[in-house]
């Protein structure tokens, strides 16, 4: 049995202690005063019986001396009124059996030599006592009663006494269980109380909450101190923070409002900028044409050729003009979703940027029907840019491949750009989206390095992300997301070697 | 020699491991039991106060045929009683009966018996014999034989009359008390 149950409250265990403690004590005082009770009992019924053994052989004196054994059988007679005596007999100096009680009884009490000195001896333990007491008649001992006894009052009085003991110590469960309510009250109760606000604080986070004890100033109540001082401790830690988190909400609010004015500013600036520009850049174009058209005779090849140059730079300069406002356009217009079908939108593309160069030879591979929801006209801007970019690093591969397709990365769709263009290093490739750089002299592949800086932002507003990978000659893929999905092998604005 | 009840032999053995004396059980007779008896009377009697002999022995005497011989004298060699040792002596005649205790009067005095027990009227001293009536002419304590064993009967009036005591523990293994119905078997 588990003397002390773990599972148990407080207040179970204190009264089964209780229990427990004055049990044992009980036991303790019942086995000591029964066995001093019995002892004495012992002693004093041994002494009485001695004395009834000696009033039997002063009894017997004449008997044995006069050889009459039926009187000494009378005197033994007189012990049939004691319940104890079970048997007896006188037996000569010589040692031979006189009378004996019960008179017709087989007794069998076979004498014991007392010691030289004494009259009276006994012997025995327990219950079961034999008691000897020399018969002396004028000085000399003629004779010796013996006396056999079973002391049944001493099982009766163990028996009375253990009845006694188990009403006391049934007492004693019903006082422990009374003192153990009581306990449940004054010690048990505040506890529960006090791990009920505990679970409660830490449940619902509210540090407010306070336990208040009882009237009591013991262990207990210094621990709910320590506990209420705890938790308004916490509680003005948290108002702290929850200021200081204000605070600096309001402040990254300020901000913010501040960054986005400036951008607002620094975009319809550009924005003005470059519309602003589309005008003189149109008259320049058109005095061009003028002077061509208006020419006489057959123009020098000088003049022809620097026309064209005027011509060509201004045909730069107003793509140049098309990009920034694109780029400008990303991020201010407003999105409007609808179901776009990217695979048309870039066979389109391919098809108008074939014409412009008819003399080139790209195999393009579109993979059909690749539906997004997104905004249609910023899309055409991220595939223009996209396919535009393959289109003119292709330019110097004999057979150029462009690809369009789409893949999926877990539940996500993932489209890409595939060429088999210059390619780039991989080292690099977060550059390849950062406004104005470039990785290409723009000698060798012209370009102001805007488009993929555009491409982001858009694809960043629809919630999504574009990354590429490449080699240097080996060409590149431009992969790119409408979900919030982020790649797991390249992080787009994240530096450093790029590991596949 | 007498078969002898195993009681007897029993009480025997005893008095003669009392007496310390060396004799084979087997030639104990009645008349040893008498004087074992003879003996241990003084034993439950009380003599009225005499402060003159207190300390005297006490006498133990003899009239008539001696029966018992050197066996008595053997018996009471080491024998007390209340502190006092006790001695024997034979008599010749009833009359000389100074300090004398216990009184044995011996078969043949059969036909002086009333004159002997005239000589000692109101004397405090036990008389003892085996003559058949004696109780009844008389005496205080007559041997009898009951089933072959040596018995006594007691005359309680006449040692009361005579200031002597006799315990209730004497009277109680006595076969008869009252001196009118005395009687025994004969020898």
């Amino acid at each position: 049995m588990n003397l002390l149950p773990r599972q148990r409250s407080i207040a179970a265990r204190l009264t089964w202690m209780n229990f427990l403690v004055s049990g044992i004590a009980l036991m303790l005082v019942y086995v000591s005063l029964l066995a001093y009770n019995l002892y004495s009992f012992r002693e004093s019924a041994i002494e009485s019986l001695s004395s009834e053994a000696q009033i039997i052989g002063a009894n017997s004196g004449s008997a044995i001396t006069f050889d009459d054994p039926s009187s000494a059988e009378t005197a033994l007679s007189a012990l049939s009124h004691s319940n104890d005596v079970v048997a007896a007999a006188i037996y000569t100096q010589g040692g031979v059996k006189f009378a004996q009680y019960p008179a017709n009884g087989t007794v069998n009490l076979e004498p014991r030599p007392l010691p030289n000195a004494e009259t009276l001896a006994y012997w025995g333990s327990g219950a079961d006592v034999v008691i000897g007491s020399r018969i002396v008649l004028q000085g000399k001992p003629i004779g010796t009663v013996y006396l056999s006894a079973h002391l049944q009052a001493m099982r009766r009085r163990a028996l009375r006494y253990s009845a006694i003991a188990g009403a006391t110590l049934a007492l004693c469960l019903g006082v422990a269980m009374l003192v153990g309510s009581v306990f449940r009250r004054i010690l048990a109760q505040p506890l529960v109380a006090f791990a009920q606000t505990a679970r409660l604080v830490s449940r619902y986070r509210d540090y407010s909450l306070r336990f208040t004890p009882g009237q009591s100033y013991d262990e207990l109540s210094s621990l709910t101190e320590a506990f209420n001082e705890m938790l308004s401790e916490i509680q003005q830690r948290d108002k702290a923070l929850e200021t200081a988190k204000a605070e600096l909400e309001l402040r990254v609010e300020e901000r913010t409002a501040q960054l986005q004015a400036a951008n607002r500013e620094l975009e319809a600036f550009s924005y003005t900028v470059a519309h602003d520009l589309r005008g003189p850049l149109q008259t320049i174009s058109n005095v061009c044409f003028l002077i061509q058209a208006t020419e006489q005779g057959e123009p020098s090849e000088e003049r022809s050729s620097m026309l064209e140059q005027l011509r060509s730079s201004v045909t730069s300069m107003s793509h140049m003009i098309n990009d920034l406002l694109d780029l400008s356009r990303s991020t201010s217009a407003p999105l409007h979703r609808k179901p776009v079908d990217l695979s048309h939108m870039a066979s389109s593309i391919l098809e108008s940027l074939s014409e412009t160069t008819p003399n080139r030879h790209v195999e393009t591979i579109i993979e059909p029907k690749c539906q997004v929801n997104a905004d249609p006209g910023l899309m055409q801007i991220v595939l223009q840019n996209l396919l535009r970019n393959s289109w003119k690093f292709t330019g110097r591969r004999d057979v150029a491949r462009i690809e369009f397709g789409c893949t999926h990365r877990g539940k996500a769709s993932v489209f890409f750009v595939r060429d088999n263009g210059a390619g780039f290093d991989q080292g690099y490739a977060d550059r390849l989206f950062k406004p104005f750089q470039r990785l290409h002299a723009s000698s060798e592949f012209p370009g102001i390095g805007i488009g993929l800086a555009t491409v982001r932002r858009i694809l960043t507003r629809h919630g999504g992300s574009v990354w590429a990978e490449g080699e240097i000659d080996a060409g590149a893929t431009f992969f790119f997301t409408l979900d919030s999905f982020t790649s797991p092998l390249v992080e787009p604005s994240m530096s450093g070697p790029h590991r596949l | 020699m007498q078969r002898v009840s195993l009681t007897s032999r029993m009480i025997l053995l005893m008095l003669a491991s009392l007496v310390g004396a060396a004799q084979p059980p087997n030639e104990l007779t009645p008349y040893d039991v008498q004087a074992a008896y003879l003996n241990n009377f003084g034993k439950f009697i009380q003599w009225p106060p005499d402060p003159a002999s207190s300390t005297e022995p006490i006498s133990i005497r003899i009239l008539g045929q001696d029966y018992f011989g050197k066996k008595l004298d053997n018996l009471i060699a080491d024998e007390t009683i209340q502190g006092r040792r006790i001695v024997a002596r034979r008599l010749a005649s009833a009359t000389d009966s100074d300090n004398c205790h216990i009184l044995f009067i011996g078969l043949s005095e059969e036909a002086h018996l009333r004159e002997d027990l005239a000589a000692l009227q109101k004397k405090p001293i036990l008389t003892v014999s085996a003559l058949p009536g004696f109780l009844d002419r008389g005496g205080m304590i007559q041997f009898v034989l009951q089933n072959k064993r040596v018995r006594f009967a007691v005359n309680l009036p006449a040692a009361e009359k005579t200031g002597i005591a006799l315990s209730s523990e004497l009277l109680k293994v006595a076969v008869y008390v009252n001196p009118a119905s005395a009687q025994g078997d004969k020898e």
